[in-house]
């Protein structure tokens, strides 16, 4: 039981809006957990902070005993850290291998020159490189797909393809922004599985953040919530769901709705 | 307004430009025939797309009807208003020099007095819509009668096989004839024959491209890619000096082209001051070569007690010079714009562009202002001075085109050996998405660098040689239309593709050349091509497999579109 992640105290401004406030946070290796909160809650925001798009105004962000505060993104990458995204950023008009391909540059090694006179180490890294984009894509469930335009996939597929290009740079920790978000039960189903697939066979640390509660509650074993910037439980699901102020985040709390339903009789009297 | 009076008004507007530069007066008196037929081509070339939405014969014939009748109205309306006009004296030449009555006569079949008298018969307009709507007709019939047939015939795999090497063999056969054409004593009915030299030669140069894109990958292309190699390779033996000096400017553009294609096809930025280093690849060849011609080199090399009377540096000692200062420069350009994007960055390196162009002309004492660098020696190879060329088979501009050609490859081959490594996927990623690309573990700055150093590298190479080729250079050379020029032969060609640059640069620096048979219509001529061609394929001609991929699924959301708006 490591600690993989840590967040202490993380606060994000945005002029006057503060999107994330004094979060705390840490994330154990090897573990499935969730962020979860109502729309504009800050958990993206929070993402971002973590994969170096944005910095954090203050507070430390520790990564297997680094600070990752500072660290341009493509850094955090190579430190063990990879992401997708909550609306798809695929490279579109790159076919699916390719975007694997590119989540792979910078385990890549041979130079330019290299490529240039297409020497045999360099065709030999390309070959394995090569290899381990069709494992990836297997593994995510795209086997035979390589050659399609990535924007050609359909929905679901692409969110898959997401996944695999993010294992690319072989990450220690997966942030995963939504990932069921727009599927069928179907497709749900599929990436949950996918989900305990990475951490079971690959070993992979994930943290995502998740609207669909069915999704978060069967596949986590540690649930954030945060609300207005706030984190305000942490928890096993079970404990989590059943917290009054987690019900008072997603519902509003239950004085509000009485003061409103008064003032509704009151306006039509 | 349907869609068949639409065609026939393009075919109207399209006819009157040629009436406008004078065509029929050029053709004489076969010019109503003759344009005609040229309408009916159009129309046929329009038609065609008619007969794929709905298949009846008579449903395109009345198409045909109504489009050339179109057409032939208002052509003679047109006719009618110039007649008029000029038959009374009404002087329009000084707005459009080429609406004299020479030229109106001969599109109506009259003798050019008829006009000047204004008395043409009323038959001769009324022949002309005639003319045209039996165009229409003529374009109709042969969508609804042969269209069909011979589309079943043509698809057939032994003709499938057939017209491939066809298409393979027209460079080898067009080569046979630009050669055959320079030979002695050869005559070309009363015309241009350099022109037309100059003419079959591009069009050798491009339709080897197409060939080698139909042969089969493996032994077949290999086999084809040689032959096509050393075809080309004997056109500057073959060659004039003049069809040599249009090549050798070809493909120092195209040699642009690649360089500018890494920039703005590969890694998505937009550069517009592309010629700032093309000019210092090219000044600094022409310091080393002639310092003698700049006060400042000169004044400090007899300082240092060298003789500035004769070059520094020979050509080839002189490249990785010109290189690596047109590499430096990329770097420094890159540098402050790393940050910027789409509009911002395309209007800070035009100002770089223009920049160094103001520096060659105010920085007098180093580069001469105005007057320019003069005497810059031609390149040698290994001892033999170009002039022992010109004595044999090789002019000196055939010299300058070889060495453009084998420049070109090589930059070809590099530039699409990065395209194919990580590198090359980098740049796409980071045209696709910068903020996921960086995400995704690619180094921003380097990439970006690494995309505007190659470039401009490539740029200084081209500068060098086009500084040989000029022998002399002014700042004027390097001016904000060489970025354009170079930018546009990309789009032209398709951009991300080096054989699409290859036509680009044909299609651009070549055919303006070919053009100067239509004299002070060259221009308009040439953008009416472009227009068309951007019409016709606006991906480019040949363009990249990626940009390819992209249309056909636009396509198909446009079909899904339509199919929406029919059922509501």
């Amino acid at each position: 039981m490591t600690t993989l992640l840590a967040v202490q105290g993380v606060t994000k401004m945005f002029g006057g809006l503060t999107a994330v406030d004094n979060v705390d946070l840490e994330i154990v290796e090897r573990s499935i957990t969730s962020l979860i909160g109502p729309n504009g809650a800050g958990k993206t925001t929070l993402f971002n902070c973590l994969t170096g798009l944005h910095r954090p105004d203050t507070g430390e962000i520790v990564f297997a005993g680094r600070s990752l505060v500072g660290l341009r993104s493509d850094e955090i990458t190579a430190r063990g850290i990879a992401r997708t995204y909550q609306n798809i950023r695929l490279f579109g008009r790159m076919t699916a291998l390719e975007n694997v391909l590119v989540g792979q540059h910078l385990r890549l090694r041979a130079s330019h020159w290299a490529a240039v006179l297409r020497t045999a180490r360099q065709q030999a890294e390309e070959r394995a490189a090569r290899e381990i984009g069709r494992a990836l894509l297997d593994f995510v469930g795209l086997g035979g797909q390589e050659e399609i335009i990535s924007t050609n996939l359909p929905y679901g597929e692409q969110r898959l393809l997401e996944v695999a290009r993010a294992l690319g740079s072989r990450p220690r920790l997966l942030l995963l922004d939504e990932p069921a978000a727009g599927m069928n039960p179907r497709e749900t189903e599929r990436m949950m599985e996918l989900v305990h697939r990475l951490r079971n066979e690959r070993g992979v640390t994930v943290f995502l953040i998740e609207h669909n509660m069915k999704v978060v509650m069967s596949i986590s074993e540690e649930v954030t919530v945060l609300d207005y910037g706030k984190k305000i439980a942490a928890g096993a699901p079970e404990a989590v769901r059943s917290n009054p102020r987690v019900i008072e985040a997603y519902l509003g709390p239950e004085v509000d709705q009485d003061l409103r339903i008064d003032r509704e009789m009151q306006d039509i009297t | 307004m349907p869609k068949t009076i639409r065609t026939g008004l393009i075919a109207f507007a399209f006819l009157s430009y040629l009436i406008f530069i004078g065509v029929p007066g050029r053709i004489g008196e076969n010019a109503l025939p003759i344009l005609a037929v040229v309408a009916g081509l159009f129309f046929w070339l329009n038609l065609r797309r008619e007969v794929g939405r709905k298949g009846d014969s008579v449903h395109v014939l009345r198409a045909g009807l109504q489009a050339g009748a179109t057409a032939g109205l208002l052509i003679a309306m047109e006719s009618g208003l110039f007649a008029t006009l000029l038959g009374n004296g009404v002087s329009i030449q000084p707005v459009f020099d080429k609406i004299v009555p020479q030229n109106i006569a001969a599109l109506l079949g009259v003798r050019p007095g008829a006009i000047a008298q204004a008395q043409v018969p009323l038959l001769r307009y009324l022949l002309q819509v005639v003319y045209f709507t039996g165009s229409g007709l003529l374009g109709a019939l042969a969508v609804a009668a042969v269209g069909a047939s011979l589309r079943t015939y043509f698809s057939r795999p032994a003709m499938v096989s057939a017209g491939r090497w066809l298409v393979i063999a027209l460079p080898f056969v067009l080569l046979a004839i630009v050669i055959y054409l320079g030979l002695p004593n050869v005559k070309l009915f009363s015309t241009n024959r350099g022109t037309v030299r100059l003419l079959l030669t591009l069009v050798t140069t491009g339709s080897g491209l197409f060939a080698l894109r139909l042969t089969r990958p493996g032994r077949e292309r290999m086999a084809v890619a040689t032959l096509l190699g050393l075809g080309v390779l004997s056109m500057p033996f073959a060659l004039d000096q003049f069809q040599n000096s249009v090549m050798g400017i070809v493909f120092i553009y195209v040699m642009m082209g690649l360089g500018l294609n890494i920039v703005v096809g590969y890694a998505g930025l937009l550069d517009l001051g592309y010629v700032a280093f093309f000019a210092i690849g090219a000044y600094t060849y022409a310091f080393v070569s002639a310092p003698f011609s700049s006060p400042f080199i000169r004044s400090l090399l007899l300082d240092l007690g060298v003789s500035a009377d004769s070059p520094l540096l020979g050509y080839w000692m002189a490249l990785p010079l010109a290189m690596i200062t047109a590499t430096i420069g990329g770097i420094l350009l890159g540098i402050p714009v790393l940050r910027l994007r789409g509009d911002y960055l395309a209007i800070v390196t035009l100002g770089f562009g223009e920049i160094i162009r103001l520096f060659m002309l105010n920085l007098g004492e180093l580069t001469n202002g105005p007057r320019g660098i003069l005497q810059i020696s031609q390149p040698g190879l290994f001892g033999l001075a170009p002039d022992a060329f010109s004595s044999g088979q090789l002019s000196s501009q055939g010299w300058i085109f070889l060495l453009a050609l084998l420049s070109s490859a090589l930059i070809a081959f590099i530039a699409i050996r990065l395209n194919d490594s990580r590198l090359g996927r980098a740049w796409i990623a980071m045209q696709e998405d910068e903020d996921v690309a960086q995400a995704t573990g690619v180094h921003l700055v380097r990439t970006k660098l690494l995309a505007f150093a190659i470039g401009a590298t490539f740029a200084g190479l081209a500068g060098q040689l086009y500084a040989a080729r000029q022998i002399n250079i002014f700042p004027e050379n390097f001016s904000l239309f060489v970025s354009i020029d170079a930018l546009a032969l990309i789009i032209v060609g398709g951009i991300g593709s080096a054989p699409g640059i290859v036509l680009g640069a044909l299609a651009l620096k070549g055919l303006p050349e070919v053009l100067r048979g239509v004299d002070e219509y060259r221009i308009v001529t040439f953008a009416a091509l472009l227009v068309i061609m951007m019409i016709v394929r606006p991906a480019g001609i040949l363009p990249s497999a990626r940009r390819r991929f992209e249309r056909d699924s636009s396509d198909l959301d446009d079909g899904e579109d339509e199919i929406v708006v029919n059922s509501g």
